[in-house]
């Protein structure tokens, strides 16, 4: 006899009662995160650019402005493109938005 | 999944290269072994090395057929994601209590398509790159792990269900939980690993405040092809690094953190990744600030002197303070001891510190075992048998009884093993006499 077929969105309900719901916390890095990768792809869409340049394009560090686009670039959303300097190149990924 | 027996001639905790030599060897001397790691995926530090000194040879190359190995022997079963409870003596083995911690995915089922992976629209800091990389909130741990199955980090799960819903299997598990598992075993190998000292242990390098002060793990994960970056560049502006410096005795030979000893790998994997940058970026300048190199093992003195050959500065300094400067650069106040001790501001882009090496897990009443003052595992009889714990059928290797490298490592798994083996042979033979 077969198992009966999982039901992840009832498991889901219950799961989200067990962790005690999304905290604001949690709501607030979300969207933050949302946020800064939106700022990089509007840094970005006018061309290629190297992090200190996506940097000073979003007012934001160059460790977080790192971090994050080699995340897009990890999932596909970005590319490398080339070098200027002691700098890679990124671009936005076609599709990868 | 592991089907797990109610019982196994050996139990061996931690799934690094110590532990499953030690299980290899075991069961390849007939014996049924469980392995149990806490990280979901078996390969421990090794498998995130970029290099091996003094070969070069590839870590993830020499550690992954060794994890299929463990993983796919039929005397082996392996629970990944699970911690130690407890251990107790009981008869002439020990009844052992498990904990395996929710993947909120049915490992049975799933194919590791990654299609929940790449559903998740958020990033976490991945922890097999040392952070400086990204992972979705569901994940396979990395491109090599055995099982090839992710796991639903609570944490930063957004509950939006878009990792159930891109799965082809339905075999995302909301409702899974932690498991107790009680097994019996006739003996126990401990192999427990390493962790690195804090990088704020030393308050004056600055290694929890500067962006580019970097912990060598974090080193080997840029360095390698798959790393978080792809090249080497520092953390703070993705700048190619054109003069790296690493800071040996970080975190070891310093009483004052409470690592007295020696960390034994430490020259070698700073010449080794000196050597590595020098290879990607011939025109990276690489200075090693030591008090003295130990190179003590096969090779080891050669691979020293192939560093110097590869234009690897190597000086006898202390390093007394590291201060961020303009750009995230770093200025190293720097004792010269073979320029008369004297005091120089000497500035780099990037700095590694050779950490201390500190015992990866220490039992607090889990095992009946007892530590030294370090937190290693004590060794009763070191000269004469030391792959022997001070309790009875229970047995230590690798980076567990104090800081080693691989070779060592392997060395004392299946010394471990033999003794373990030779145990439950007694153990076997008296129970027969009685009988």
């Amino acid at each position: 006899m077969s198992e009966p077929k999982r039901d992840w969105q009832k498991d889901l309900k219950v799961f989200r009662e067990r962790m005690g719901g999304l905290s604001e916390e949690k709501k607030a890095w979300a969207r933050e995160q949302r946020d800064t990768l939106k700022a990089i792809r509007q840094a970005l869409a006018g061309g290629p650019a190297t992090i200190p340049q996506i940097a000073e394009r979003t007012g934001m560090p160059g460790k977080k402005v790192l971090w994050h686009v080699m995340a897009m670039k990890r999932y596909g959303k970005v590319a490398e493109c080339g070098q200027a300097g002691d700098y890679y190149l990124y671009e936005l990924k076609e599709g990868g938005s | 999944m592991t089907k797990i027996k109610p019982f196994y001639d050996g139990l061996v905790l931690g799934g690094g290269i110590a532990g499953m030599q030690a299980a290899l060897d075991l069961a390849g001397q007939g014996f049924e072994v469980l392995l149990v790691e806490k990280e979901p995926t078996i390969g421990g530090v090794m498998v995130g090395l970029n290099k091996v000194f003094p070969t070069l040879d590839c870590s993830s190359c020499i550690c992954t057929p060794r994890m299929a190995e463990v993983a796919h022997h039929d005397r082996i079963s392996v629970l990944c994601y699970t911690d130690l409870v407890r251990a107790r003596r009981r008869n002439a083995g020990f009844e052992v209590i498990l904990r395996k911690k929710p993947r909120y995915v049915v490992e049975e089922d799933c194919i590791g398509c990654s299609l929940c992976e790449l559903a998740c629209p958020y990033f976490a800091p991945h922890e097999f790159d040392q952070g400086l990389g990204a992972r979705a909130a569901i994940y396979i741990p990395h491109g090599n792990a055995i099982p090839q199955v992710p796991v639903l980090d609570p944490d930063y799960c957004m509950l939006d269900g878009n990792c159930a819903r891109a799965c082809p299997k339905n075999c995302i598990d909301f409702a899974q939980q932690a498991e107790e598992l009680s097994v019996g075993v006739g003996s126990i190998i401990v192999a427990t690993g390493l962790r690195l000292t804090p990088m704020g242990a030393k308050k004056q390098y600055g290694g929890d405040r500067h962006a580019n002060v970097m912990n060598p793990l974090a080193m080997e994960r840029v360095q390698s092809s798959n790393g978080p970056y792809g090249h080497i560049l520092r953390p703070s502006d993705g700048k190619i690094p054109r003069s790296v410096a690493y800071v040996q005795c970080a975190g070891s030979r310093d009483q004052s953190i409470g690592v007295p000893y020696c960390s034994r790998v430490c020259c070698m994997y700073a010449l080794k990744q000196a050597i590595m940058i020098r290879h990607q970026r011939h025109d990276t300048q690489v200075t090693i600030y030591h008090m003295d190199i130990r190179a003590f093992g096969k090779g080891y003195e050669q691979f020293y002197r192939r560093a110097q050959s590869e234009g690897v500065r190597v000086v006898k300094a202390k390093v007394a303070r590291i201060t961020e400067v303009e750009n995230g650069d770093l200025s190293l106040r720097v004792e010269l001891i073979d320029e008369g001790g004297r005091v120089a501001d000497i500035r780099h882009d990037l700095v590694v510190l050779s950490q201390g090496t500190i015992p990866g897990w220490r039992p607090e009443g889990a095992l009946p075992l007892e530590v030294d003052d370090d937190g290693f595992f004590a060794i009763p009889d070191i000269a004469a048998r030391p792959a022997n714990s001070t309790a009875e059928g229970i047995f230590v290797a690798g980076v567990a009884t104090g800081p080693k490298d691989i070779p060592d490592s392997i060395v004392e798994a299946g010394a471990a093993a033999m003794e373990a083996a030779m145990y439950l042979d007694r153990v076997r033979e008296s129970a027969g006499e009685m009988a």
